[in-house]
């Protein structure tokens, strides 16, 4: 069984110039003992997807539909439309938070409240979620200091967060996040803010930390080097939509999507050739108030077809693990070796047609 | 070497930091650099926050008044004239900054904000610079209509793209990019690199280009520079840095980088450095990289070290001594025993 499930879930905002479809449609499973990448661009919804999971979203969010199951209970944050829904909602998410799941956010300068201790910082979720005296927190607080890597945790429990550096205090929200051994730990982009040797040390304690405890990781970042050297599976999101999800290697090595491959020919490889020029995907992402129809990704799509435009892509499954949303890889082989760029798609059309009223 | 383009020897920037009422120290953000950059060449500048990579930058430009040092620029030390002498200069040499967002004016059109340098360099006319402004526009890849809108209708790609044409309009020879790529999608930055990368071919410019991702910067420069708070410790042609680095903080830089592909990053060994950068307020003694580096040695602590040429770079270690390489047979150091780093005044 899989630890976490997400099924359809939709997010939207109201805002002043219409509805923001921050998420359309999403589903993952995450299981124990893995780390799951979601990677994306900025305003792609990957912050979003597991705010809605924590029931942390705005006031002006509206959650259309959507299942989340966590270890096998319901915490769907969709329908509460009564205020006794809300409050029964936000009584069980109270529970979870900081306690079965926790969160690492990206930035260690603000998380911090900067006039408490770090050891009441990292003291109160233990006292929240187990029961236990303040002197038994305090010895909980110094030993997970000590697993992250601070030295004299005694002193430095008794200092305020000014007190330590970026990479410190990033090892502190660890620490608070890891207190009362949560069965999964939601990482969004937790070495963003980092140097590159200290980005290091991070991934290599989170690694540890997690292999020891067992507990599932969602790692939200846009860093691909990120990804490769930390997750099992990813996600890759555009637009609000999940376009591609498969183990790590298959990502990498056999991706399907051609925004994942677009992705990839847009950074540059240790492997690559210096004369050989990046393969950047042309346009922006698109306004999420004015979406295209069909695919989000069309309007940049190299390899677009007419029915792009039209219809949003089913899925493809090309394994038991790597499953893709695009029409390309929807059709036949066949049709493939015969298809055509957009412009020129008239040789495809009864074909697309049928493989539309299938759909239908 | 091509023709020298820009030499700059012995630079300093201090900053001076109150500490209390009267009594003041300095923050020694760039500290007896040296390099050479020619023409049509890009030179990268790689180093954590605050190693004073922006700071250089920002000193060659003069926007910082450089402490100590010369910057000779086509021959003449550009660092040593008055404001107004410096003014020709300041066509030829330009900057892209970091953030698109914050570099242009909100309350200028596209237009007003890529003819402005043009008027003040009393280049063209104001009917020519129209003309000019929209060739440019459509040089880094936007529409001449775009010329009368205003900078918040534009993505931050295209308002980076706009801050390029803008660096263009007065015809540069040299132009510091600092960090320009680092506020950008992923997808987008390779559109900004190849943008550059065309410009150079076609116009013969220079680029000191500084970023922290060293995978882009190995991409676009000829040669590499790697700071360490406030020195440059290492500086050779970039494969040879980046496949064969020779100072111990650049392998641990390196080292460090996540590669995107999970078979190499798997098999990659990695050199986790100890501890974080001491405050440039209170340098180590010595060797800047002494407190955390696997090989300090005695000597490391006391002096600093010059810089040593190894073939065709340079390298301020005491690890490249002529004597130490003839000793260990060979400038390869993966024979030395690590130690662990010497803990002088991580407290202090």
């Amino acid at each position: 069984m899989s630890l976490l499930e997400i099924n359809h879930l939709s997010t939207h905002f109201k805002t002043a110039q219409g509805t923001v479809k921050a998420l359309r449609d999403v589903s993952f499973r995450v299981s124990s003992g893995e780390v799951f990448g979601i990677v994306g661009e900025s305003g792609s919804g990957k912050s979003v997807s597991m705010l809605s999971l924590m029931g942390l979203l705005a006031e002006n969010s509206v959650i259309p539909e959507g299942e989340i199951l966590f270890n096998g209970k319901d915490i769907s944050p969709a329908n509460l439309n009564t205020k006794r829904k809300r409050n029964e909602y936000e009584k069980k998410m109270r529970k979870l938070r900081g306690g079965e799941i926790s969160m690492i956010f990206q930035d260690p300068m603000t998380f911090l409240n900067p006039v408490l201790k770090v050891g009441t910082q990292i003291c109160e979720g233990i006292l929240a979620h187990i029961h236990c005296s303040r002197e038994e927190a305090r010895i909980r607080a110094i030993e997970l200091m000590r697993q992250v890597g601070i030295p004299s945790p005694e002193k430095r429990l008794d200092q305020y967060p000014f007190e330590f550096s970026g990479g410190m205090r990033q090892r502190i929200i660890i620490a608070t996040a890891l207190a009362c051994k949560p069965k999964l730990i939601i990482a969004d982009e937790p070495t963003t803010a980092l140097d590159v040797t200290v980005q290091a040390q991070i991934l290599e304690l989170i690694k540890t930390l997690t292999d020891e405890s067992g507990a599932a990781v969602v790692m939200i970042t846009h860093d691909l080097g990120v990804v490769a050297t930390l997750c099992d599976r990813i996600a890759i999101l555009y637009a609000g939509r999940v376009m591609e999800e498969g183990l790590t290697e298959e990502i990498f090595y056999s991706p399907k999507h051609p925004y994942t491959k677009g992705l990839l020919g847009s950074i540059n490889n240790s492997e690559k050739d210096e004369s050989e020029p990046l393969q950047p995907i042309p346009g922006t992402p698109p306004d999420l108030l004015k979406l295209p129809a069909g695919c989000a990704f069309m309007p940049r799509c190299q390899e677009a077809m007419r029915i792009c435009g039209a219809q949003e892509p089913p899925k493809s499954a090309f394994s038991g693990t790597h499953r893709c949303y695009c029409w390309r890889n929807s059709m036949d082989e066949a049709l493939i070796t015969v298809s055509a760029p957009a412009a020129n798609t008239a040789a495809l059309q009864p074909n697309l047609a049928l493989s539309a009223a299938e759909e239908g | 070497m091509a023709e020298k383009l820009l030499e700059v020897t012995d630079l300093c920037k201090y900053f001076e930091v109150k500490r209390g009422l009267k009594s003041s120290q300095a923050v020694k953000a760039v500290d007896h650099v040296s390099f050479e950059i020619a023409k049509g060449e890009t030179l990268g500048l790689v180093g954590e926050s605050g190693c004073g990579k922006s700071s250089l930058g920002r000193t060659l430009l003069r926007i910082y008044e450089p402490t100590a040092g010369e910057i000779l620029y086509d021959g003449k030390d550009v660092a040593k004239l008055s404001r107004r002498g410096f003014l020709p200069y300041r066509r030829r040499i330009q900057m892209i900054f970091q953030d698109p967002y914050a570099s242009l004016n909100p309350r200028l059109t596209v237009g007003e904000i890529i003819g402005e340098g043009m008027q003040i360099h009393k280049i063209c006319t104001k009917g020519q610079a129209t003309r000019r402004v929209q060739e440019l526009l459509e040089l880094v890849g936007l529409k001449p209509d775009h010329i009368r809108r205003y900078p918040h209708e534009f993505s931050g790609g295209q308002r980076q793209r706009i801050c390029i044409a803008r660096t263009l309009s007065l015809d540069p020879e040299f132009i510091v990019c600092d960090e320009p790529i680092s506020a950008l999608d992923v997808s987008i930055q390779a559109q900004v690199i190849n943008l550059l990368e065309s410009i150079q071919k076609e116009r013969g410019i220079s680029y000191l280009f500084i970023a922290h991702d060293l995978g882009m910067v190995k991409h676009i420069s000829h040669r590499i520079g790697v700071m360490y708070l406030g020195h440059m410790v290492e500086i050779g042609p970039s494969n040879d840095v980046y496949h064969d680095p020779l100072h111990p903080y650049t392998r641990a830089l390196l080292s460090a980088e996540p590669i995107p592909d999970p078979r190499a990053a798997h098999a990659k060994k990695r050199i986790l450095l100890g501890g974080e950068i001491p405050s440039p307020i209170n340098p180590p003694k010595g060797c800047p990289f002494v407190t955390r580096c696997p090989y300090a040695m005695e000597v490391c602590a006391a002096i600093a070290p010059p810089s040593f040429e190894i073939e065709n770079r340079r390298v301020s270690c005491f690890l490249y001594e002529q004597w130490r390489i003839r000793e260990r047979g060979g400038r390869s150091i993966d024979s030395i025993p690590v130690n662990a780093p010497v803990s002088q005044s991580a407290n202090a």
